[in-house]
């Protein structure tokens, strides 16, 4: 990995999705310690479960439908970080 | 597998749904306590059949947290509802029985006459209210070209804009709320009055 990505996960709070949050954040915690620079949650309504690593919105919940699979997750940001 | 009276006995009475809620209670009661129902309503549910209604829910969701005490309120003010609460993520025998399409949505209001036979049922909220709702929510996102479009990712917007557009957002719902509720009524009382 290169330079550390921010990972921000946009979650309906409204919905009760916060384990799922918590849970994928966990995930990226433990495997990726300070190579990361930040992951930001942000609580939302209207459904959302969305995930953006640097720029890119790497699942939606309403274009993906479902919880992403923190692998799926974690492959994106080696992606992001290599450049 | 049909719904028998025995299954239907095991759910939770309305009361003790509510005891055993662990979040949005105290909304869940206001919600109860604020709705506004016509007493023209109320007779027409009067007059009709007394009806068995398992009703499918969770209480994080937020139709149900809005349609339920409707019910729950219909209920109380004409006797002709029984209700069985039964939470759908540890029920799949049930929510399998009440998909809507492909999906788990709830609430669920089943009706059944006193012999179990299921006359209708009600899922997640009326059509029309998630119409207006799109329209409005669109006129919402119109109204403040910070907001971007209503299919933008919200994470992209400072944190004051996405405060704005969330207390805009929650204005709009407040708003909708006595048109929600009306429709929700209207389409209970037609599915409960209808039925042979």
């Amino acid at each position: 990995m290169n330079a550390p990505v921010r990972v921000r996960i946009t979650y309906c709070a409204e919905c009760g999705y916060e384990p799922q949050t918590l849970e994928l954040a966990g995930a990226l915690m433990r495997e990726f310690g300070t190579r990361l620079a930040a992951i930001e949650l942000i609580p939302w309504s209207d459904g959302t479960f969305d995930v953006r690593v640097g720029d890119k919105l790497v699942h939606s919940m309403m274009r993906d439908g479902g919880f992403p699979d923190p692998t799926d997750v974690a492959i994106a940001i080696h992606e992001v970080a290599a450049g | 597998m049909a719904v028998t009276g025995e299954r239907f006995a095991q759910g939770m009475t309305y009361d003790e749904y509510k005891a055993q809620m662990t979040r949005n209670q105290e909304k869940f009661e206001e919600n109860e306590r604020t709705v506004q129902l016509k007493p023209g309503d109320l007779e027409a549910l009067k007059k009709g059949p007394k009806r068995n209604v398992l009703v499918l829910t969770e209480d994080w969701c937020g139709d149900a947290l809005a349609n339920v005490p409707i019910l729950g309120r219909l209920a109380k003010e004409t006797g002709r509802f029984d209700i069985r609460v039964f939470l759908r993520d540890q029920h799949e025998d049930l929510t399998s029985q009440y998909m809507n399409g492909e999906f788990k949505s709830i609430p669920v209001f089943a009706f059944f006459d006193d012999s179990f036979r299921e006359i209708g049922r009600w899922i997640e909220r009326p059509a029309s209210v998630t119409e207006r709702r799109k329209k409005r929510r669109a006129e919402v996102f119109a109204s403040d070209p910070r907001f971007g479009s209503p299919d933008s990712p919200v994470d992209q917007l400072p944190e004051t804009v996405r405060a704005d557009l969330m207390a805009a957002l929650q204005a709009m719902r407040d708003e909708m709320r006595p048109f929600a509720d009306g429709e929700v009524v209207r389409e209970i009382r037609e599915l409960v009055t209808k039925a042979p």
